[in-house]
């Protein structure tokens, strides 16, 4: 998609033409059936939400990854009200309260939202997946980012409520000197619900040198703002793995980080771990993955799926790796897989996998539950990281996943791409859309692009399953992605094109 | 890149009890790793005369490429994204003097130079970080004080 993008002006405008020439068609021609409910509108979006993103900013003339977390708070009726955010840019770290801002939501759930501070206001698309969360990326000409957004519960905006164990997921760059190297940080660690932090455990991945599993070193805390901005914007400040950040909670299950040890910048989000001893046994089924992050060559993406036996083994080990155009597919020999769970029982473990054609891949991982973990690559000059989650037992069907979903793809093709949008899935595969986004450069911000495409699954809907999206920009493009399902209300898709690496979830809409 | 998870609602937070303290795991060690993409140990220097630049090849890595002609034949020359170049002012024509300090790799079976330092004339550039990374999104993150505060006079809302 090399031309000279415009913000599609056009195409927004034949939209309702099309409507219009529908409705008047043919005499003897059916009346179309009337478009579905709204399921969205400005009131679905109230009260206050945390956010968190990461993205690419031009700085000094060239891009720059930067990473933001904060809280804003939508009045139900298209108002920002108030808010608070942390920004760690090519320039230094800042906390920044909003003065104002606006959004609108339309009844799929996609909307743009504009949030105001002293250096001025900031752009984004949204899409709702539910009244309680959605995907956001950002649609500023120099800036884009993605990420996720929560409503918060204020009554867990206390030390007291953020008691227990954490398992986070950190990704970003590390700064040492003049050296800057992709990182990424998984582990868990323990709130006391004072404000301390015990049996911090993680692994870090910094320039495809993996640590090992590490304690946390001295002076790890996890304590809410004492100075107002605690209990009205859910804000405190934290010492994780060595690193310091600001964080938001969204509430006692999820707190949302973003790093503030400039020059290095991290961000990422800790979820509440279930309070069980974790053994190899709490692994048990069908799992799928989704990993993204760096290589040498570029960037990187992997989505598959595996099966543990509850015992250390591995089989049914399927992968799709994008290496920046480079497309590796498991299996390609013959598979062998083991796994371990850490002695320790606090849901550390790691996972190998060797193809007799394409080697080794190699991981960590800490368990949130025994149905979802965070998921670390350590091979060799790789640092990508995401999630596992534990796949349906029901069976897959087309029927059973037709429906509504949002889509939040992030990618790299000549420069960062961010992509939110909305679609639906019908019983034979056939998706119908709309999505906005980021290709990060002058007249490279696309709005309301229509798209459609195919999801095909291949045996019982388990393994790879093949998925088309065409957007219909000029020159019109088409992404070719596999598809790994979670479960009826969540795909992870990784796109297996040569001259772009995107990776993102569906997710259902209500 | 980055990928954004939406991850499903965790179980809630109860005190954790176990009676286990947080011991750092020794694990099990890994089997043969896919081999390295950059090897710092072996880095080369490639000189020669442009005989082709592809901002947006179809071969891959994804990126500009390019194709060099040196006393010992053609090498392909992998420099990341074409936008880093645009912003650094940096390019490349058929029939330039160039020289690479890099790794070479092997991608999809065919050797390709990741450079991580490209040279025109008085001209050079870094493209990769001393471990073989881009640094298409991240060179910025080095600025010295007084770059970061003349970078700080033209931001961008926030």
């Amino acid at each position: 998609m090399n031309t000279q993008a415009k913000r599609l002006y056009l195409l927004l405008a034949l939209i309702p033409l099309l409507f219009l020439a529908a409705a008047c068609g043919g005499g003897s021609a059916p009346l179309p059936p009337p478009p579905p409910p709204a399921k969205f509108s400005n009131a679905s979006l109230a009260g206050q939400y945390a956010f968190s993103m990461t993205g690419s900013e031009l700085c000094a003339g060239v891009g720059s990854l930067f990473t933001r977390a904060g809280s804003f708070t939508a009045d139900g009726h298209g108002n920002i009200t108030t808010g608070l955010e942390d920004i760690n840019v090519c320039t230094g770290t800042a906390t920044l309260q909003f003065t104002g801002g606006k959004y609108s939501i339309d009844g799929d759930g996609r909307g743009t939202l504009q949030l105001t501070n002293s250096t001025g206001t900031t752009n984004y698309s949204i899409v709702l997946s539910s009244t309680t969360s959605g995907l956001v990326a950002q649609t500023d000409v120099n800036v884009t980012a993605s990420g996720s957004f929560q409503r918060q519960n204020p009554a867990a905006f206390l030390n007291a409520a953020i008691a227990g164990g954490y398992v986070f997921d950190f990704l970003g760059v590390d700064v040492n000197g003049s050296t800057v190297s992709p990182a990424s940080y998984v582990g868990r660690f323990d709130s006391d619900g004072r404000g301390g932090v015990t049996n911090g455990l993680f692994d870090s991945n910094i320039g495809g040198t993996p640590s090992g599993q590490q304690l946390f070193p001295g002076g790890a805390f996890c304590q809410l703002d004492t100075n107002g901005a605690g209990t009205t914007f859910g804000r405190g400040t934290a010492n994780i793995a060595g690193q310091s950040f600001a964080f938001y909670v969204v509430d006692a299950s999820r707190l949302k980080f973003n790093g503030i040890g400039f020059p290095s910048a991290l961000v990422g989000d800790a979820f509440a771990q279930q309070n069980i001893a974790f053994t190899a046994a709490s692994i048990t089924g069908g799992f799928a993955f989704l990993i993204g992050g760096s290589s040498p060559s570029g960037a990187i993406s992997t989505a598959g799926r595996f099966t543990a036996d509850g015992a250390g083994s591995l089989s049914s080990v399927v992968l799709d790796e994008n290496n920046s155009g480079t497309i590796t597919l498991l299996p390609n020999g013959t598979v062998t897989g083991m796994y371990t769970v850490d002695d320790n029982q606090f849901g550390g473990g790691s996972v190998t996998w060797t193809d007799t054609k394409s080697g080794t891949f190699s991981f960590v991982f800490y368990l949130i539950s025994s149905s979802q973990a965070v998921f670390q690559e350590i091979d060799s000059a790789i640092i990508s990281d995401g999630t596992f989650s534990a796949q349906t037992t029901t069976p897959i069907s087309s029927t059973a996943l037709a429906g509504d979903y949002v889509l939040g793809w992030n990618g790299a093709g000549s420069a960062e791409e961010d992509y939110v949008g909305q679609a639906s899935l019908s019983s034979s595969g056939g998706l119908t859309g709309m999505t906005d986004f980021n290709q990060f450069s002058t007249g490279r911000q696309f709005f309301n692009v229509l798209l459609n495409g195919n999801l095909s699954l291949g045996g019982d809907g388990t393994q790879a399953n093949d998925f088309t999206a065409n957007l219909q920009t000029n020159p019109a493009a088409t992404f070719h992605f596999t598809t790994y399902v979670v479960n009826q209300n969540t795909l992870f898709l990784v796109g297996v094109d040569t001259d772009r690496v995107i990776a993102g979830p569906l997710v259902r809409q209500p | 890149m980055k990928i954004e998870m939406m991850m499903g609602c965790a179980a809630l937070a109860g005190l954790m009890t176990l009676a286990n303290t947080a011991d750092a795991q020794e694990r099990v060690s890994r089997a043969s790793p896919r081999a390295a993409a950059y090897d710092a140990n072996h880095e080369v220097v490639v000189q020669g005369t442009v005989l082709e630049y592809l901002e947006n090849s179809t071969l891959p890595p994804i990126g500009t490429h390019v194709k060099v002609q040196t006393s010992s034949g053609t090498v392909d020359v992998h420099l990341g994204p074409s936008s880093y170049l645009h912003d650094s002012h940096f390019s490349f024509a058929s029939g330039d003097s160039v020289r690479f300090v890099g790794a070479m790799s092997s991608v999809d079976k065919r050797p390709v130079l990741l450079a991580r330092i490209a040279q025109k004339g008085s001209q050079a550039i870094a493209i990769r970080s001393t471990q073989g990374f881009l640094l298409a999104t991240g060179a910025t993150r080095s600025l010295s004080e007084k770059q970061r505060a003349q970078a700080s006079q033209k931001v961008t809302p926030r």
